[in-house]
């Protein structure tokens, strides 16, 4: 083991410690998406580096570090199949700033460690959302510089304190900058080149692509928020929000799922009623669809696309926070026939599945041979006969629909929609599941409406002939008042009951916090080129284009850096004099001004003496100044300083401002 | 790779050599006189920083793009305070060093700081010389000596110098070069056994040879501030009587001569090695004048500290080109 030899650029072991400190703060960010085997190496490379610091050796010799390094590496690429993409990415960082302090030796490994915090601080914000999680990474930043300016800092080394109050001052005076590039710096639609989105698994939430009966329940418990929306205009009435998500067609009698639906374009709608215009922000929920209100006609997202059955999707899973403006018509017609495929698809059953409940809606049919007569008949059945709607049915086995319908009677908004399609399409009326959201909780302190993992909710579409698809909720047959309102409200008796429901400053405060959340989304998160364009249209500056963009970012830089300059020099010139030494200063440079320029080697008296002989106009004034200051200056005040003396120095510096010395007359 | 900058670096002091003219010192520096580049660090800081940027915009994350302009702009304020930690400084230097060769030239740079911010880490570079770095707190000043090492005899002139800075986190590299001519003339060093020529007369008439002319007692004369106080009449003076110096015979007044004709045989750095040899003899030991006559130059006799550097620095000055 060979013992440090100090020399002006090795590192010391506190150096090594406060360097350590940062790496851990910054790994501790990422600490649920790195492999754990991997903190571990990190950690006991740092451990054993600081160990043989503390006792005075050097780092260990490049065999033993270039065994770890090999090894660590394999293991890495053996996880992650590759180094491209954030998590591999961001593990291989954490890897090398582990190794590199392992080999720590003079400053400039550790400078290097501090650029690969740098780097890991900004890979964890990427796909952040966190406000904390920017201020935390922040502070981190600002100790790594703090660390890095006790580093380059010959010694002695300044105080832990000075460093850090230094190093923070910097950052205050970067940030106007940072907020014009920040503002101003040109955003583009979509990431500029792929990244592999692998080795993060993140559990999916919400609702999924297939729904059995009782998958819907689970979700009506939780609190999560699915959604938010803002309406621009106008808000529709609480029962046409229905927020479509998956549509299911593929039945096999117990469980509804979406198996590939052909990707032909939908059919076009003839609107029927106003349209809507809203914002939706949606939590991440691991999937391709967007939640649009029923139906989405237009929307700002480039690469989304409506599906054949009216879902707004997007290429990739949703797996960040995003935005989009979109326009919807809650009232539609078709204006063109049902496909044949998408009515082959919408009518079929599973063979042999549910054999009751085909035979009662064959008694059905042939009471109710119209179609509608049909669909009254069916929403009746629910009506009149004991058809309880409860968040805690019943388990029901392979033909859920039979044992539903015929046994227990118990069900949820799935169990209804599930039952009310095979009905439909029992008598070859085209029937589908659509499952999303109903309705929302209002926010009255930001104007918005939150929509809840509680709010999920499902229904039937049908096809009639000659007016298109409609929209049916069979739920509302068993309770209408009950979703007239949330689900929520419907729990029975026995059904747990948030606490702070009753308690209404809570729930002012719920919504507070979460109006404060969706501020920062929408204007922080989510701020992209059209809200540039918004915040360009508040500076008077009309149809933006890349070049006026262009040009408010570089007025806005030399804005920032005149003010970083007048702020650097200011601070060097700050404190530099005590008043009156400023205020003499500006007399003398009046003086200069108007070409009598104090010589380098002339007191005051003698200045305001030679004044008076040049200057016969000016000599009343001046030579009482300057004894007046040179009376402040080396009288008896200097000594103690009364409250007296600095009115009096405030009395000349207020005599000198209003001094207007004028050139001499030729 | 390293020619081309080092050729580089010579255009750029050339340049500036001839952009700033000679400096008068004390020398305030003026912020058009700053230059300053990243440093190696810099750049692959810079480049994280693009790539930052780049991450940010291709992941559309906007903490991420926040976060990194703000380090961006971080490395803008740092180049400010980089450029800042020069400005305004004034520095002064004794122009002119004497030195014995095989020793060290020390310049001793003066530092002044008016400003109300510290300046850490300001580095005073004299090419061949290794840079000495000093912090300096506001409203004070601080003295930078700059050890040159003196190899041969000769005198060595630099039309410049160079303070520079890498403050506050080494990513910047400001400099600013100071047209002011420094002179290290390096004396021989002192070397040869041959006794002083009024030693070696005295010796060749038979003279004992630790006479050094102490003996010849010639009589007194009144004090006067700057005589030798090895020479005061104590007795006298403990007599009551007033302060005396005893004088010695006439042999003692007369001036030392250190000729170069007087070591035939020797050569030329030999030659100024013993006469370098002999100045210091003559002016640690006995008190009487002595001057120096080497071919170009004749130096009457005198004493003192101001006579020694000129005799010296004419031994210095032997063989080299006249300056401008």
């Amino acid at each position: 083991m060979k013992l440090a030899t100090p020399s002006a650029t090795s590192t010391t072991y506190s150096q090594l410690q406060w360097i350590s400190l940062c790496l851990g703060l910054a790994l501790a960010a990422q600490v649920t998406t790195l492999p754990l085997w991997l903190l571990v190496v990190v950690c006991v490379a740092v451990a054993i580096r600081l160990g043989l610091a503390a006792r005075g050796y050097a780092a260990p010799s490049r065999a033993i570090r270039l065994v770890i390094s090999a090894v660590s590496i394999a293991m890495l690429l053996v996880q992650f199949h590759t180094f491209n993409g954030l998590p591999a990415g961001s593990a291989l960082l954490s890897l090398m700033a582990g190794l590199k302090l392992l080999e720590t030796q003079s400053r400039r490994d550790v400078y290097v460690v501090a650029l690969i915090i740098y780097f890991l601080s900004l890979a964890s914000l990427l796909e952040s959302t966190s406000f904390w999680l920017l201020i935390y990474l922040l502070a981190v930043s600002w100790l790594t510089t703090a660390t890095l300016l006790k580093l380059t800092h010959s010694a002695p080394p300044p105080g832990w304190g000075p460093s850090a109050r230094y190093a923070g001052r910097l950052f205050a005076h970067a940030v106007p900058l940072a907020l014009v590039l920040w503002l101003f710096f040109p955003r583009f639609q979509g990431p500029l080149w792929q990244m592999p989105a692998q080795g993060r698994h993140t559990a999916e939430s919400g609702l999924s692509d297939s729904m059995s009966p009782g998958d819907i329940t689970e979700l009506a418990l939780s609190d999560e928020i699915a959604f938010r929306v803002r309406f621009t205009a106008t808000t529709p009435p609480p029962h046409e929000r229905y927020w479509r998500g998956p549509v299911l067609h593929d039945f096999d009698g117990h469980t509804w799922r979406r198996e590939a639906v052909g990707s032909f374009a939908p059919a076009a709608l003839t609107p029927a009623g106003g349209a809507y215009r809203y914002v939706v922000s949606l939590e991440p929920h691991q999937h391709n669809w967007i939640f649009a209100l029923d139906w989405p006609e237009r929307w700002d997202l480039a690469d989304a696309r409506l599906t054949s059955d009216y879902m707004l999707v997007q290429p990739r899973a949703i797996t960040r926070p995003i935005e989009v403006s979109a326009t919807s018509y809650t009232q539609v017609q078709a204006s063109q026939p049902l496909g044949a495929t998408m009515r082959r698809r919408d009518t079929l059953l599973p063979p042999g599945r549910n054999v009751r409940t085909l035979e009662l809606s064959h008694r059905l049919r042939d009471e109710h041979p119209d179609d509608m007569g049909y669909v009254r008949a069916v929403l009746d059945l629910f009506r009149q006969q004991p058809f309880y709607y409860t968040l805690k049915p019943p388990a029901l086995a392979d033909d859920s629909v039979d044992e539903f319908l015929f046994i227990t009677r118990h069900g949820f908004c799935g169990h209804y929609a599930s039952a009310f399609a095979t009905l439909m399409r029992a008598a070859g009326i085209p029937a589908r599941v659509v499952t999303g959201y109903y309705g929302g909780a209002f926010n009255r302190f930001a104007d918005y409406w939150i929509v809840r993992q509680s709010n999920a909710h499902a229904w039937d579409e049908i096809w009639i002939e000659g007016r298109g698809w409609l929209r049916i909720d069979p739920t509302t047959a068993i309770a209408p008042e009950r979703v007239e309102r949330d689900l929520k409200d419907a729990v029975q008796s026995g059904e747990p009951v948030r606490w702070s429901e009753g308690i209404p400053w809570i729930t002012d405060m719920r919504l507070r916090v979460d109006a404060l959340r969706q501020l920062w989304r929408e204007r922080i998160l989510f701020y992209d080129q059209s809200s540039q364009n918004d915040l360009l249209a508040l500076l008077h500056i009309p149809e933006p284009d890349g070049q006026k963009v262009a040009m408010v970012l570089a007025f806005g830089l030399v804005l920032a850096l005149a003010w970083l300059t007048w702020q650097v020099r200011r601070e060097q010139r700050r404190e530099s004099k005590d008043p009156l030494a400023r205020a003499y200063d500006r007399l003398c440079s009046k003086l200069a001004a108007v070409g009598l320029p104090r010589k380098a080697y002339e007191g005051a008296e003698s200045f305001g003496a030679r004044i008076a002989r040049e200057r016969p106009d000016l000599a009343r004034e001046v030579s009482a100044l300057c004894r007046r200051y040179s009376r402040l200056r080396y009288g008896e005040s200097l000594h103690h300083r009364s409250k007296r003396a600095s009115v009096a120095e405030m009395a000349f510096a207020a005599r000198v401002r209003t001094f207007r010395p004028r050139r001499a007359a030729l | 790779m390293a020619t081309l900058r080092q050729a580089a670096r010579n255009r750029l002091r050339a340049w500036a050599a001839r952009r700033h003219g000679i400096d008068t010192l004390p020398l305030r520096i003026h912020r058009r006189r700053i230059y300053i580049v990243p440093t190696r660090f810099g750049l692959l800081l810079g480049a994280l920083l693009f790539a930052m940027v780049i991450g940010g915009l291709n992941y559309s994350s906007n903490l991420g793009l926040a976060f990194a302009f703000l380090m961006v702009s971080l490395v803008l304020v740092a180049m400010h305070h980089c450029h800042r930690n020069l400005l305004g400084l004034s520095v002064d230097v004794n122009l002119e060093v004497d030195a014995f060769a095989r020793t060290e030239a020390l310049f001793h740079f003066m530092l002044r700081n008016e400003s109300a911010v510290d300046r850490c880490d300001v580095e005073v570079c004299v090419p061949t010389a290794q840079p000495a770095i000093k912090s300096v707190v506001t409203g004070s000043y601080e003295q930078v000596a700059v050890a040159v090492p003196a190899e041969r005899r000769g005198v060595t002139r630099w039309s410049q110098f160079e303070l520079r800075t890498r403050y506050p986190f080494g990513w910047f590299h400001a400099w600013t070069y100071v047209q002011a001519p420094l002179t290290a003339f390096v004396a021989p060093t002192p070397a040869g056994n041959r006794p002083l020529p009024s030693v070696a007369a005295a010796s060749g008439k038979a003279m004992p040879s630790q006479g050094r002319g102490d003996e010849d007692f010639a009589g007194l004369r009144s004090y006067a501030p700057g005589m030798p106080l090895k020479h005061m009449a104590w007795k006298v003076l403990a007599r009551g009587g007033e302060a005396a110096v005893r004088i010695y015979s006439d042999r003692g007044a007369q001036p030392e001569w250190l000729e170069w004709a007087a070591l035939e045989g020797l050569e030329t750095e030999a030659r100024l090695s013993q006469l370098c040899r002999w100045i210091l003899e003559c002016e640690a030991g006995y008190p009487r004048p002595y001057g120096l006559k080497i071919p170009g130059i004749d130096i009457m006799p005198g004493r003192g500290p101001l006579h020694r550097s000129r005799c010296l620095r004419a031994l210095a000055a032997h063989g080299e080109p006249m300056t401008p």
